[in-house]
């Protein structure tokens, strides 16, 4: 094994975002009853045109340029022709010898830049629902945008792939193309991989992966590969050229039952559509709003931000969650602190929302005061996620939350002197314990307070003080 | 009793407005001769006891027309002269029958025509033969045979057509009417069921010209469903109903009057040439190089985009169904037993032209010839004003006669050039046999100027009658 | 030419079943239409541009707005079979 050289490629489809489909105005609404966004052009009706949808061209370009690709500024669009019953047309317009973009690249997070070789457009195809002796077609997803982004064959590990769709997804997540659910279907991949010795010039057999459904799925199924056309290769025999599907149940890949004919696609320029320019202005402007990437913006956080590896990377996962961390900042410049509350409780609630972060209300303002607070013993923990609770939806003022609602802590020693020899002897069997030595049970003691402060207490000072009179 | 039969649209459209007869009485009058003498000349697919219209306003309100029975119609069996589309009922009106409706023109029917546009005497079709109504054991032309058949019958007052390779012009040279193709993407193609979609125009066929210039002004105009359609002003065409063709320079391309040409219809040209000269117009020997080329060009392109545009028919979506076992049964035999031996030579010619190893040698070879053609007529076209042609070498052939496929094609060739450049192109009626067949003239104009064809082809009709000329019933 | 076998490969493709009495038909008049067509070699076309049609405008979009197309029922309606709101096909075999 030691000799030989991984080579893979990626090819990732991924819907996007739009309104209506792509060449016609029906609805891209997932999950609707079946056949319900239709109409005749999208179902390959007699008499029927394709007319292209703008902000598809504007998405696809800023994918492109977020990328690096070489923009091609005089597109059109292809016939990919072959029989199938979720391709009402049976042929599906795309794009073949003028993708929108070229020769780009994609950085991942060790550093390497693996080349992007096309990104080009096309229309979806619709679904199968396969029952015992029959088959089913629903043409909803017919129309749908897709971006095909292929990669060259520049990924050398099946970690590196997994990486690289990662960072796709974290990039095409940025950018607002698409929200990259695998299991929604709105992003898909397929992989190439094959083997050869180490500094060889020409590539190996290569074998084509398909239905991998998750990227752990790529990953599991390219090492599966990899050993696979390792064994065939020592064995002294040829990796036979095919595509495989990979089996998540039984963890392997299988030789697809019929391999369709060589495909012959017989692409053409589409006759129904004309070419369209993209001007340096177009580009300039699309370039410009694809603002800061998430390998930037990372880069940008790691200099200026006082806070661990591990903790931005959670941050700029989601685009909504970083610049909120920049505007909490603003107002209460403390970045560990403030970091810690938004990759912890808040995200936290936040998950636990129905609609996530677009039913988040509260302002940075409002956010910044809640971590000062704690920062500065006004609120204890309890007392912090509380607020935050009653405060993420409403952007109610916090200070009136604290007052309304009696969170501020209590570190006033006499006061919490009472309760802590109330529950000093309600409790002799945990105060025994601890002076035996269990250092457990002056947490439970704590705890003790907490609860008869209804969470107020300030826990520190009432283990402090615990902790002194225990030993009195 | 008016002789309602020799009127134009425009008259009996206002003859209705100002009371001399009723539109449900036109109505009746023309579904009657369709019952009775379309049938016998097999030019109509269906017949609708009931009109189709909409509330609308135009100086052609009330008066029936004959659609193509390729161009959508909602809630009506469209087949294409089709096997496979025979059940097929369309879920939306094709923009130009929109345009017609809402214009209040009233639809009749839809007409007979060669499977899929493919052919040139309606002899391809599911539904059989039209009849030539000026000699029954002829053919009609294609592909819109039923349409221009329906007209020179006097059935119908005017109807649309399709023309990708001379569909239109064709079988009104060869049925004695005026059958016009306007520019590519002059008249939305959204609701024309695809042949060749860089090739394919739909256009007006009517015994004269003020009421093709009416029916242009209809549907003309760029349409937001079709992207090749054009956003060019379309111009008032009744204006260029004049009389008046001073000065204008008139090409006659030496290359279409050569081998081939029958010489009765050699001798009808020359006579509309000196009919134009005694109007003071300029004739201009030119030449058109590439012409011989055009044919080959022309099946290469054509039958290469109906290939693709046909793959769609496969008996899930709609139309019929063949028995199978299994999917892959299920396309091939529905399109075995659905499409025509015509249509499958067609889509036999067309996917091997785009298969793998052979796009550059045929697709691409002959796009470039395309230009080539192109630019011969860019080139004539700064010499001259028009260009006059024969619209076909022959006057109509006997049903049956043309077996062979190679022949036929080849008789498209004075009309397959005008698809191919995406230029103008109007046949008028401009003279009968010994036998009296009609015989037709073709002017092909520069781009978008649809109005001089116009201009020209009214002022032949005022100086000529062949176009009152009625078969005999 | 053009023999049964290339006549059966294109059948294939273009999904249309073919019986073997007719191959041969099809072969020799598709033969004789590809060896006129085969005229085209005679010109030289280097150097030109590949005209795709008249075509004087490009950039022809739509805007993203949704419109509903209100007549779908009569959409599965015209299909040959249908079953609970989808098109209902033989067993598709992967």
């Amino acid at each position: 094994m030691n000799d030989l050289e991984i080579v893979i490629g990626l090819e990732v489809h991924t819907q996007v975002k739009t309104e209506s489909k792509i060449f016609c105005a029906c609805s891209t609404k997932f999950e609707s009853p079946p056949n319900t966004n239709i109409c005749p052009v999208c179902c390959g009706y007699p008499g029927v045109l394709p007319v292209f949808n703008e902000k598809v061209l504007s998405l696809a370009l800023k994918v492109s340029c977020a990328l690096n690709c070489n923009i091609n500024k005089d597109i059109y669009f292809e016939r990919k022709s072959y029989f199938y019953p979720d391709l009402p047309k049976n042929y599906q317009i795309s794009q073949y010898k003028m993708p929108l973009g070229e020769k780009g690249y994609l950085e991942i997070s060790t550093g390497r830049k693996i080349i992007i070789n096309r990104v080009h457009m096309e229309e979806d195809a619709g679904k199968l629902i396969h029952k015992d002796n029959y088959s089913l077609v629903d043409f909803n997803r017919t129309g749908t945008p897709l971006l095909e982004i292929v990669s060259d064959p520049d990924i050398h590990s099946p970690q590196e792939a997994y990486d690289y769709l990662n960072s796709m997804k974290l990039l095409l997540i940025y950018i607002g193309v698409s929200d990259c659910d695998m299991e929604k279907g709105s992003l898909r991949c397929d992989a190439n991989v094959s083997l050869r010795k180490k500094g060889a010039a020409k590539l190996g057999i290569r074998v084509e992966l398909k239905n991998m459904n998750t990227f752990n799925g790529v990953r599991a199924a390219l090492e599966y590969e990899v050993k696979r056309q390792s064994k065939v290769i020592n064995k002294g025999e040829n990796v036979v050229q095919e595509t495989r599907l990979w089996d998540f149940q039984k963890l392997k890949t299988v030789v697809m039952r019929t391999k369709s004919d060589a495909h012959d696609y017989r692409y053409f320029p589409e006759p129904d559509l004309l070419n369209f320019c993209v001007s340096d202005e177009l580009i300039e402007s699309v370039k410009k709003s694809v603002g800061e990437l998430p390998l930037e913006k990372k880069r940008r956080f790691m200099k200026n931000y006082d806070i661990l590896e591990k903790e931005i990377n959670v941050l700029i996962s989601y685009p909504w969650l970083s610049k909120f961390f920049e505007e909490i900042i603003l107002f209460y410049p403390k970045a560990k602190d403030v970091c810690n509350w938004l990759i912890g409780p808040f995200l936290e609630q936040v998950n636990n929302l129905d609609n996530g972060f677009s039913a988040v209300k509260i302002s940075a303002e409002n956010f910044s005061k809640i971590v000062k607070f704690f920062s500065e013993g006004k609120l204890n923990n309890l007392g912090a996620k509380k607020v935050l609770a009653l405060g993420l939806t409403t952007n109610e003022d916090i200070d009136s939350i604290i007052e309304r609602e009696k969170l501020v802590q209590v570190s006033d020693h006499e006061e919490l002197l009472k309760f802590v020899e109330e529950v000093i002897s309600s409790n002799p069997k945990a105060v025994q314990e601890y002076l035996e030595g269990k250092q457990k049970s002056i947490m439970f003691l704590v705890g003790q307070v907490m609860k008869n402060t209804r969470g107020k207490a300030n826990p520190k000072v009432a283990k402090d003080i615990l902790e002194r009179r225990i030993q009195i | 009793m008016i002789d309602i039969i020799s009127l134009t649209g425009l008259d009996i459209s206002e003859g209705i407005s100002k009371g001399g007869f009723k539109a449900n009485e036109i109505y009746s009058f023309y579904y009657n001769r369709i019952k009775k003498i379309g049938s016998d000349l097999n030019c109509f697919v269906d017949v609708y006891a009931e009109g189709l219209t909409c509330e609308g306003r135009s100086p052609l309100k009330g008066v029936p027309i004959a659609i193509k029975d390729n161009i959508c119609i909602k809630g009506k069996r469209i087949t294409c002269a089709s096997k496979i589309l025979s059940s097929h009922i369309a879920v939306y009106d094709a923009t130009v029958v929109e345009r017609l409706k809402k214009s209040g023109l009233v639809v009749v029917g839809t007409t007979n025509m060669d499977e899929f546009a493919f052919g040139s005497s309606t002899e391809n079709s599911f539904y059989g033969p039209a009849k030539n109504p000026w000699d029954k054991s002829r053919v009609v032309g294609g592909s819109s045979g039923g349409s221009a058949a329906a007209v020179a019958a006097r059935i119908v007052p005017f109807a649309l057509g399709s023309d990708t390779g001379g569909s239109i012009r064709q079988p009104s040279s060869l049925c004695g009417v005026v059958g016009f193709k306007p520019t590519y993407g002059r008249v939305s193609r959204f609701g024309l069921i695809a042949f060749s979609s860089s090739l394919d125009q739909i256009g007006p066929i009517t015994t004269n010209f003020t009421d093709c210039a009416s029916l242009l002004n209809i549907i003309c105009g760029y349409d937001e469903n079709d992207s090749t359609s054009v956003s060019l002003e379309v111009p008032d065409f009744t204006k260029s109903l004049q009389d008046n063709i001073e000065g204008l320079r008139v090409g006659v391309p030496k290359e279409y009057f050569g081998e081939g040409l029958d010489p009765e219809v050699r001798d009808a040209i020359n006579k509309v040439i000196e009919v134009l000269k005694n109007k003071k117009a300029e004739i201009v020997e030119i030449s058109l190089p590439t012409t011989d080329y055009a044919v080959a060009a022309y099946y290469i392109i054509a039958s290469s985009e109906a290939s693709s545009n046909l793959q769609r028919f496969d008996g899930i979506k709609y139309g019929i169904r063949a028995k199978c076992n299994g999917l892959k049964e299920l396309y091939a035999k529905t399109r075995k037993e659905g499409f025509g031996e015509e249509t499958q030579r067609r889509v036999l010619l067309g996917t091997y032209s785009l298969s793998s190893g052979y796009y550059d040698a045929y697709y691409l070879k002959a796009l470039k010839v395309r230009r080539l053609i192109k630019n011969d007529f860019d080139s004539a076209f700064k010499k001259v004003d028009v260009i006059l042609t024969p619209t076909s070498p022959t006057t109509a052939f006997k049903i049956g006669e043309k077996s062979d496929p190679l022949s036929m094609y080849l008789s498209d060739i004075y009309t397959i050039s005008t698809n191919l450049a995406g230029l103008p192109a109007v046949s008028f009626p401009c003279g009968f046999t010994k036998g009296n067949l009609p015989v037709g003239c073709q002017i092909i104009g520069k781009e978008f100027d649809e109005s001089t064809l116009v201009r020209v082809g009214y002022s032949y009709q005022s100086a000529t009658d062949f176009h009152k000329k009625i078969p005999k019933e | 030419m053009l023999d049964k076998q290339n006549v059966e490969n294109v059948f294939n493709l273009a999904r249309i079943e073919i019986e073997e009495n007719k191959k041969e038909f099809f072969a020799a008049q598709l033969s004789k239409i590809i060896n006129f067509i085969d005229k085209l070699k005679e010109l030289d076309v280097k150097g030109v541009e590949p005209m795709r049609g008249l075509h004087i405008k490009k950039n022809i979009f739509r805007k993203d707005k949704v419109k509903d197309f209100i007549y779908k029922e009569d959409i599965l309606r015209n299909a040959p079979l249908t079953q609970d709101g989808y098109f209902k096909i033989p067993k598709v075999i992967d």
